[in-house]
């Protein structure tokens, strides 16, 4: 019986051990949920419209798209005031 | 190219630290991504989003680095090869993964920090502490997974693996033959 110390050598050499096939269908599940979610705007990194705050990298909810970078952003629009101008 | 005795122990020493403590800085994180979700004392909230974001710039992310060199280093030093096994493979995979996915994290958990530190959390940030959770719960069963594979080593060879053995086996009998 020369085959008993073989071992794994009986398993064919094109067979996917069904360990890899389920965690390959686990994987492929996670990241179809990964891509829908993202799709549907729920996705990784920026918070809803509507916050009082935007992270960087992230559409900034002014229009000038720099804010991003400020801790706070207004939603309000303001008049602008000037600094540093003394009334005469 | 084989390493030797005591540089293989050296090396599987740093990668078990490194991929073990990343396990537990994820475990650590997660802890505090709940306690920021669920407490209502404000100071805590403060306290958990500012802890995160230092343990995931000044932990999490150099301990998910690590093990990227280190696993390859010494599978590709020892007969176990680097893409021989199954098990080996795929826990490459989820290594490269969870960094990725570690490192498209960064930026919202500082968003997190940054705002827990100016001031209170909003409705609006609500969406983001819930992900915070899940993303480290997914983590830490990323990780998890791995660590079980590198204890059980389950069976499965890659047809590359087959092959190697196959012409390794062939040169042993040819050796043999000489003899």
């Amino acid at each position: 019986m020369s085959q008993t110390n073989l071992g794994p050598d009986r398993e064919s050499p094109t067979s996917t051990p069904r360990w890899v096939k389920v965690l390959g269908i686990v994987a492929i599940v996670l990241i179809l949920l990964f891509v829908i979610l993202h799709l549907t705007g729920n996705g990784i990194g920026c918070p809803p419209p509507g916050g009082l705050h935007t992270p960087p990298g992230c559409p900034a909810n002014t229009p000038s798209g720099d804010a991003g970078d400020t801790p706070f952003v207004t939603l309000v629009d303001t008049p602008p005031v000037e600094h540093g101008v003394q009334p005469t | 190219m084989t390493m030797t005795r005591g540089l293989r122990k050296f090396v599987l020493t740093a990668h078990v630290t490194f991929t073990v403590g990343w396990l537990g800085a994820v475990a650590g994180f997660l802890a505090l991504a709940v306690a920021g979700l669920t407490s209502q004392d404000v100071q805590i909230v403060r306290a958990a989003y500012l802890a995160m974001e230092l343990t995931a710039r000044f932990v999490i992310v150099p301990l998910s680095l690590a093990p990227l060199l280190t696993g390859p280093v010494l599978s590709l030093g020892t007969p176990w090869g680097l893409f021989r096994h199954y098990w080996i493979l795929v826990k490459l995979l989820i290594t490269i993964l969870s960094t990725i996915f570690l490192q498209v994290h960064l930026q919202p958990i500082r968003y997190l920090s940054s705002v827990a530190a100016e001031a209170s959390l909003s409705s609006a940030d609500l969406r983001l502490q819930i992900q915070m959770v899940v993303a480290a719960s997914a983590g830490l069963l990323a990780l998890l997974v791995a660590t079980t594979l590198a204890v059980y080593k389950p069976r499965g060879m890659t047809p590359y693996g087959w092959r190697k053995q196959h012409e390794q086996r062939t040169e042993s009998l040819a050796e043999d033959a000489a003899i």
